[in-house]
């Protein structure tokens, strides 16, 4: 497992990225990089619904709350 | 020429990227469990509004009706099946396992502002409140985000939250829960979680961008669940039917990886993995694919898959005859060994410049045999 995720973080984060100029971002500025779906709201039910039945949470940010765990 | 027509595009797309923040949203949620099981109704509204390019506020309101029932073990009293229907040293042939019924109304808000500094880094101040009938949570958060290089290419987040909680937890015959039926109606209980996360983000390409975030969670207090039940074998004539028992602690750690590619203009994949750890000895992986199409104009469609895996907790066991004098104990099926999967569409359709409608379909199935069908639907104004 470390050795997977190590050997993405490497290729994903190394030298041969190269810099992006400001007048470059045309594409990565569009609302669809942004967020794996267009529908934000639709995202925080999700992932209330899941934090509500699954044991796991966390690596989505830092903040959420509230129950609902019946 | 070259430069100015560069300069000119950039100053562009930096607009572009600072309009149509402004904007108000309605949600209408409908959860729905197979079996006979859990029901939510939740209509949800957020609001997005730009003060100037330094400041953005953001609030988010939602209130859930839940309905149904959940399984639990219980005593068959032959009143209809309730989580208090608890007992010491009952006859274990009148243990049951089935669905247990109740309804709640949850009504949960944030607000959260983002400040631009001179040098564009953002500090984000959060706000948040949830409330049921008998759970109430609050939350302050912040998030510092900070550009590395000029051409902001790289940036390094961390953020950190402070929740408490109440827990209203209903008092039943002595022996049976934390506090007994002598003690008042319910028992106040309280917790709190910290949660911190570390984000390095960066644009890999001009149209590729990842992240890696490292996150830990503390939970301390009461993080029983006060209507899930366990059996304690006495001797396998008589059983004691009373409120499970989870430590009072649990540190969670974990890693999650994002990548982002628009495959052309109008085609945009995500992919999410997660790493999760805990010192309840629950591990879990989370691999998100998905993908934005951009039919034309008017109308997107979002196509999504979710798989999750997790190992069971060290104190979790599902028989009814398992548990004896142990002092952890749970037979919650969150806490079990499972798998489940998620198939996610929305569509949404741009009726003008300000006007948007979206539909979504969903459905999510684990290997405990919980299955359930989700919709959403609303309609966004930008202002």
């Amino acid at each position: 497992m470390k050795f997977t995720i190590t050997i993405i973080v490497l290729i994903l984060f190394s030298g041969c990225t190269k810099e992006i100029k400001p007048w470059e971002k045309g594409m990565l500025a569009k609302d669809s990089m942004k967020s794996s779906s267009k529908n934000t709201i639709g995202k925080k039910f999700e992932e209330h619904m899941f934090f509500s039945k699954e044991a796991s949470k966390g690596g989505s940010g830092i903040s959420g709350g509230g129950c609902g765990c019946n | 020429m070259q430069l100015r027509l560069s300069l000119a595009t950039a100053t562009l797309l930096a607009s572009m990227a600072l309009q149509a923040q402004d904007y108000v949203s309605l949600q209408y949620l409908q959860y729905d469990e197979g079996s006979g099981r859990t029901s939510v109704s939740a209509p949800a509204l957020t609001i997005n509004k730009d003060f100037g390019a330094d400041y953005t506020l953001n609030a988010y309101i939602v209130v859930d009706a839940v309905s149904g029932a959940s399984p639990a073990y219980s005593v068959d009293t032959g009143s209809g099946a309730s989580a208090f229907s608890r007992g010491i040293g009952v006859a274990a042939a009148t243990v049951q396992y089935s669905n247990i019924s109740y309804t709640d109304t949850r009504t949960a808000g944030d607000l959260a502002l983002t400040k631009r500094l001179d040098n564009r880094d953002e500090l984000n101040i959060g706000i948040a409140r949830s409330q049921e009938r008998d759970f109430y949570s609050s939350e302050l958060s912040t998030e510092y985000m900070h550009w590395l290089g000029d051409n902001k290419n790289k940036s390094l987040s961390f953020g950190v939250s402070y929740q408490a909680n109440e827990i209203l937890v209903e008092c039943t015959v002595a022996g049976t829960s934390s506090c007994d039926t002598g003690s008042g109606a319910s028992e106040k209980m309280t917790a709190s979680v910290i949660n911190t996360q570390l984000t390095y983000a960066q644009n890999i390409s001009q149209n590729a961008t990842a992240s890696i975030s490292l996150f830990g969670i503390m939970e301390s207090g009461y993080l029983t669940n006060p209507y899930k039940n366990v059996v304690r074998n006495n001797n396998g004539v008589t059983a004691d039917v009373v409120g499970e028992n989870r430590p009072d602690s649990r540190k969670a750690y974990g890693v999650s990886l994002k990548y982002a590619n628009a495959l052309r203009s109008s085609l945009t994949f995500h992919t999410l993995y997660r790493y999760y750890t805990d010192d309840w000895n629950i591990n879990s992986h989370t691999l998100d694919l998905s993908l934005i199409y951009e039919l034309n104009k008017k109308w997107t469609l979002d196509f999504g898959i979710r798989g999750y895996m997790q190992g069971e907790a060290d104190f979790y066991n599902g028989s009814s005859t398992y548990f004896t004098s142990q002092i952890y104990a749970s037979s919650d099926d969150r806490l079990s060994n499972f798998t489940s999967s998620t198939i996610k569409t929305n569509v949404e359709y741009t009726m003008s410049k300000d006007w948007s409608v979206n539909f979504s379909a969903n459905y999510y199935e684990q290997s405990t045999d919980l299955q359930a069908l989700y919709f959403m639907t609303g309609i966004r104004y930008n202002f």
